[in-house]
C-alpha cells in the first residue's frame, strides 16, 4: 500500500501521466479505489473471484463482500421475472446465509455440473441446462433449513449433534470458495 | 401320493437343493427300489440312481457321446438329429448307463448327427423348429414314478436328448412363453407342468429365446460358466414361475424356484442382482409366512417410524423422485396462493418436513411479501413416545423466523389418515393477529406418496377424500408411484412390481451417487420394504397399493374433484432440477393429461397431479 503522500502524488500526477501516455489512457491504482475493483470482481466468475481473494488483503475483504457476490451469483444465473436484485431478496439470502454461502453450497456446484454435462453432451445439449435463482434459492434453503438444530429442549445438544446436511450432496462437492 | 409327500419334504425348509435328495432317496425306497447310500446324491435328487462307483464309467460314456455327436461331418443335420431324439425313448431313468450306451450304439451305428446338442447354442436353435423335442421332465414323471425334484441344476447334456411324448408339448410350449400367456391348463398334471416352467433358457439368440419354449437349462455347477445375459434371462424367468406357483398355490415348486432364483441372481451383476434378490426374499416370505411379528406378516420387523424415516431421508437425497415431488407441488401451491395474505397447508405426510423450507422461501421472495402462513402436519405415532413431529415444527419455526415469514404449525398424529375429521384440521386458531381474521384462509392439501396406502383399508379413501371436501381447499397435489400395484391377480400385481422396481433400481444405480454407496444401500433398503409388502402381503397388511395416475383420476373425479393442469413452471423447474443430478440424462420429465411424470428413460415412475374441489359445489373460493 502506498503512503498517503505518494497517493495524492500520483492523483495530481494523473493529469500529467495523462498527456505522457497515449491519449485514451487512464491509469488508475486500483487498490487505491475500492469499489471500483469491487464492481469488477463482481464480473468474474465465481472460481476466478475466489483465487482473485488470495492475491492480498484488500482483494480479500473486497472478495467477501456480500454485493460482490450478490453480482456474480446474478450473472451467473437465470433470473426469472423483473425483480432481479429487490431489497426482499437480499434480506432473505442474507437470513439464509449470504451470497458467497449460496454460491458455495449451490449455484458453483450446479453450474459445475451442469459444465460437465455440457462437455459430454457438447454445445447442442438440451435447453433448460442452466440454474435458475429460484431453484438455487429452494435448494439452498432446504440445506439452512438441515443445518438447524433441533428445537426446544434440545437446545443444549445442539453443540454436539450438528446435524450433516445432506440435501445438497447430490450436487457433488461444494465449489470451496473460502 | 408321492407329491404329498414330497411337498413335505421339501417344505422342511431351507436346507438347500441338496437336502432334497435324501427325501427323495427315502421315498425311493418306500417305493420298493432297494438302493443304498451308495447312490450318488446329485443325480438321485433327479430321478437319476447312479452308483457313486459307477459315476466314471458314466462320464466317460457321456463324453464319447458327445465327441460322437460332436464330430459329425454332417452338420446341422435337423432330421437325423430329431430321428435320434425321437427314437431314443428314455424309459427307465435310473439306469443312465444303459441309456448312454443306447445312444452311443445309435451314434455309432447311422451316421453321427449335427452339432453337439449338448452346447447350449444348437439345442435352442433345434427346438425352435422341432418343438417336440422338449426335455422330458413330464415324460419321465408319466413313465416313472419318481416325481423329479424341482431344481434344473443338473448336467446339460443328460437331458438334451430326451424326446417327449407329443402329449404335453403344447402345455409345455404354453407354459414356457413369456407372462403374456393367460391361459394356463391348470389340470391334474399341474405339479409337473409348474416343474416344466422353471426351465431356463440358454439363448445364443437371446432375441428369439423368450418367445421360445425354451428347454436347455442352464447349469449352475460351479465349473459351468453361466452367461450373464442368460442367466438373466432365466433369473425373469424363474421370477414369473414362481410367482405363478405361488398363485397356484403350488408352494412346492416355489420354494425350489425361489432358492433358484438367489442362486442365479447371485450371477447377475448391480440393479438385477439386488431386485432379484429382494424379489427372492419376498416370495421366500410369502411362501413360508413366518407367523405374525407385531402385526407386520412378511415383512422386516424392524418396523420402527424412526428407522422408516431415515430411509426415508436417504431416498430423499439419493435420486431426483421425492425433490421432484416436493418442488413440483411447492411450484403448484405456490401459484394457487398467488394473492393471498393467509394460507394453510395440510400435509398429509409430514416427516422431516423437507418439503416446506422451499415453499416457505419462495413466499418470502414473493412480490407483495410473505402471507401469513399456516402448517398443519400429519404424522404416524411414534412408537417411543417422542415427538418428532413437534420438533419438525420446531425446526420450521425456527427457519421461518430465519427468514421472516408469519409462521405457525399445529401436528396431529393419526395411524391412518381415515382417523382426521375436518374440524381437526380447519381448528379455528383464535389467537390469531387481530386483522387478519377479516382474510380468507385459502387452504391447500398436499399428499406425497400417502393417499395410496389408504386402498387396503374399503371406505378408507373415500372417507378421506371426504375430508378433504370438507376443507374446502383451494388445491390438492397427489403425488404417487406411477404403477399399478393392486391389480387383480397376483401375477399381474408381481409382473409390474418386477418391471417397476427394476426400472427404479436401474436409475439409482445409474444415477451414479457422488455421495457414497451408502445412501443408494440405504435406498435401495426403503425400495425392498416396499416390494417385500407389495408381494409378500394380503389384506390391510398390504399398505402399499400403488396405483396408476389414471386409476388415480378416476379415483378422484368420482370423489368430486377436477384435474388442474401442472403449469410449465413447474415442468422447466423440473427439468432443471434433473439436469443437476449425476444421472440427468436417464431422468425424463413428461407432461400428460395436465399431470407431470418423472422417469427413468421411457418408464415413467413417479407422478405428480394437482386438483380442485369440482365447480359443481357453490362455493367462490372453489373457482379460478
Amino acid at each position: 500500500m502506498r503512503r498517503p503522500e505518494e497517493e495524492e502524488e500520483e492523483e495530481e500526477e494523473e493529469e500529467e501521466e495523462e498527456e505522457r501516455s497515449s491519449p485514451g489512457w487512464r491509469r488508475i491504482p486500483i487498490n487505491d479505489n475500492a469499489d471500483l475493483l469491487a464492481e469488477i470482481l463482481g464480473r468474474l466468475d465465481g472460481r476466478s473471484l475466489a483465487v482473485a481473494g488470495c492475491v492480498c488483503r484488500l482483494w480479500s475483504a473486497l472478495g467477501r463482500r456480500e454485493a460482490v457476490w450478490e453480482a456474480v451469483c446474478y450473472r451467473q444465473v437465470a433470473v426469472a421475472g423483473a425483480s432481479a436484485a429487490s431489497g426482499g431478496t437480499r434480506s432473505v439470502v442474507a437470513a439464509l446465509g449470504g451470497y458467497r454461502r449460496l454460491y458455495r453450497l449451490c449455484i458453483g456446484p450446479a453450474l459445475d455440473r451442469l459444465a460437465g454435462v455440457r462437455r459430454r453432451q457438447g454445445p447442442a445439449a438440451s435447453a433448460a441446462r442452466h440454474v435458475s435463482l429460484s431453484l438455487a434459492l429452494s435448494l439452498f434453503s432446504i440445506d439452512c433449513y438441515e443445518r438447524l438444530g433441533g428445537g426446544g429442549g434440545r437446545q443444549q445438544q445442539q453443540q454436539q449433534q450438528q446435524p450433516r446436511p445432506t440435501s445438497l450432496l447430490f450436487l457433488g462437492q461444494p465449489v470451496d470458495v473460502s | 401320493m408321492k407329491l404329498q409327500r414330497e411337498r413335505q419334504g421339501n417344505l422342511h425348509g431351507g436346507r438347500g437343493w441338496y437336502g432334497a435328495a435324501p427325501e427323495m432317496e427315502s421315498e425311493k425306497k418306500k417305493a420298493a427300489m432297494a438302493e443304498d447310500s451308495d447312490v450318488d446324491e446329485l443325480l438321485a435328487a433327479l430321478g437319476y440312481k447312479v452308483r457313486s462307483s459307477n459315476m466314471a464309467d458314466i462320464a466317460q460314456k457321456l463324453e464319447q457321446a458327445e465327441m460322437a455327436m460332436g464330430s459329425s461331418a454332417v452338420a446341422n443335420d435337423d432330421a437325423l438329429f430329431f430321428q435320434l431324439a425321437a427314437d431314443t425313448v428314455h424309459y427307465n431313468p435310473s439306469d443312465i448307463s444303459t441309456w448312454v450306451d443306447n445312444i452311443l450304439s445309435e451314434l455309432n451305428g447311422p451316421p453321427p448327427v449335427s452339432s453337439p446338442p449338448l452346447n447350449a447354442p444348437a439345442p435352442l436353435e433345434q427346438q425352435k423348429r422341432h418343438p417336440e423335442a422338449l426335455p422330458s421332465d413330464a415324460e419321465q414323471s408319466s413313465i416313472t414314478t419318481v416325481e423329479l425334484p424341482l431344481s434344473t441344476r443338473r448336467p446339460a447334456q443328460v437331458y438334451d436328448l430326451e424326446p417327449l411324448p407329443a402329449v404335453n408339448v403344447t402345455r409345455a410350449r404354453g407354459r414356457f412363453a413369456y407372462s403374456s400367456d393367460p391361459q394356463m391348463d391348470v389340470v391334474d398334471p399341474s405339479p409337473r407342468d409348474s416343474k416344466r416352467i422353471k426351465f431356463c433358457s440358454s439363448p445364443p439368440s437371446s432375441s428369439s429365446s423368450t418367445n421360445d419354449a425354451a428347454t436347455s437349462t442352464a447349469s449352475n455347477l460351479p465349473a459351468v460358466v453361466v452367461d450373464t445375459q442368460e442367466a438373466g434371462i432365466c433369473l425373469v424367468h424363474a421370477l414369473l414361475a414362481c410367482a405363478e406357483a405361488v398363485e397356484q398355490g403350488n408352494l412346492q415348486a416355489a420354494d425350489t424356484l425361489v432358492k433358484q432364483i438367489t442362486v442365479l441372481a447371485a450371477s447377475q451383476g448391480g440393479a438385477m442382482r439386488k431386485v432379484a434378490a429382494y424379489f427372492a426374499e419376498a416370495l421366500a416370505r410369502r411362501i413360508y409366512r413366518p407367523p405374525p411379528l407385531g402385526g407386520a406378516v412378511g415383512c422386516p420387523s424392524f418396523d420402527s417410524v424412526a428407522f422408516d424415516d431415515m430411509l426415508h431421508a436417504h431416498f430423499y437425497e439419493s435420486c431426483p423422485y421425492l425433490k421432484f415431488a416436493h418442488f413440483t407441488a411447492n411450484q403448484v401451491i405456490l401459484e394457487a396462493f398467488a394473492g393471498f395474505r393467509r394460507v394453510h397447508v395440510i400435509d398429509f405426510g409430514m416427516r422431516q418436513g423437507l418439503q416446506w423450507p422451499a415453499l416457505l422461501q419462495a413466499l418470502a421472495l414473493r412480490p407483495g411479501g410473505p402471507p401469513s402462513f399456516r402448517l398443519t402436519g400429519i404424522g404416524p405415532p411414534q412408537p417411543d413416545n417422542s415427538d418428532a413431529l413437534q420438533e419438525v415444527g420446531w425446526k420450521l419455526a425456527q427457519f421461518a423466523e430465519t427468514i421472516r415469514v408469519d409462521f405457525r404449525y399445529r401436528g396431529f398424529v393419526a395411524s391412518s389418515l381415515a382417523d382426521l375429521e375436518p374440524s381437526m384440521l380447519l381448528g379455528k386458531n383464535s389467537d390469531d393477529c387481530g386483522g387478519a381474521e377479516n382474510e380468507p384462509e385459502v387452504v391447500a392439501v398436499n399428499s406425497v406418496l400417502e393417499l395410496h396406502r389408504l386402498l387396503a383399508r374399503p371406505g378408507a379413501l373415500e372417507k378421506v377424500l371426504g375430508t378433504i371436501r370438507a376443507v374446502r381447499p383451494r388445491i390438492v397435489t397427489v403425488v404417487e408411484q406411477e404403477a399399478n400395484h393392486n391389480g387383480g391377480t397376483f401375477r399381474e400385481r408381481f409382473t409390474e412390481a418386477l418391471r417397476y422396481y427394476s426400472t427404479m433400481f436401474d436409475s439409482l444405480e445409474g444415477g451414479g451417487k457422488s455421495g457414497g454407496g451408502r445412501d443408494q444401500v440405504m435406498s435401495e433398503l426403503y425400495l425392498g420394504r416396499q416390494i417385500c409388502n407389495v408381494v409378500a402381503c394380503e389384506g390391510a397388511e398390504r399398505r402399499e397399493r400403488h396405483e396408476a395416475v389414471e386409476q388415480w383420476r378416476e379415483r378422484l373425479t368420482g370423489a368430486g374433484f377436477e384435474s388442474v393442469p401442472i403449469g410449465s413452471n413447474a415442468f422447466k423447474q423440473a427439468s432443471m432440477l434433473l439436469a443437476l443430478f449425476a444421472g440427468g440424462d436417464g431422468y425424463r420429465v413428461e407432461e400428460k393429461d395436465g399431470s407431470l411424470t418423472l422417469g427413468w428413460h421411457t418408464r415413467p415412475l413417479i407422478a405428480a397431479s394437482a386438483w380442485r374441489v369440482a365447480a359443481a359445489a357453490a362455493d367462490p373460493r372453489s373457482s379460478r
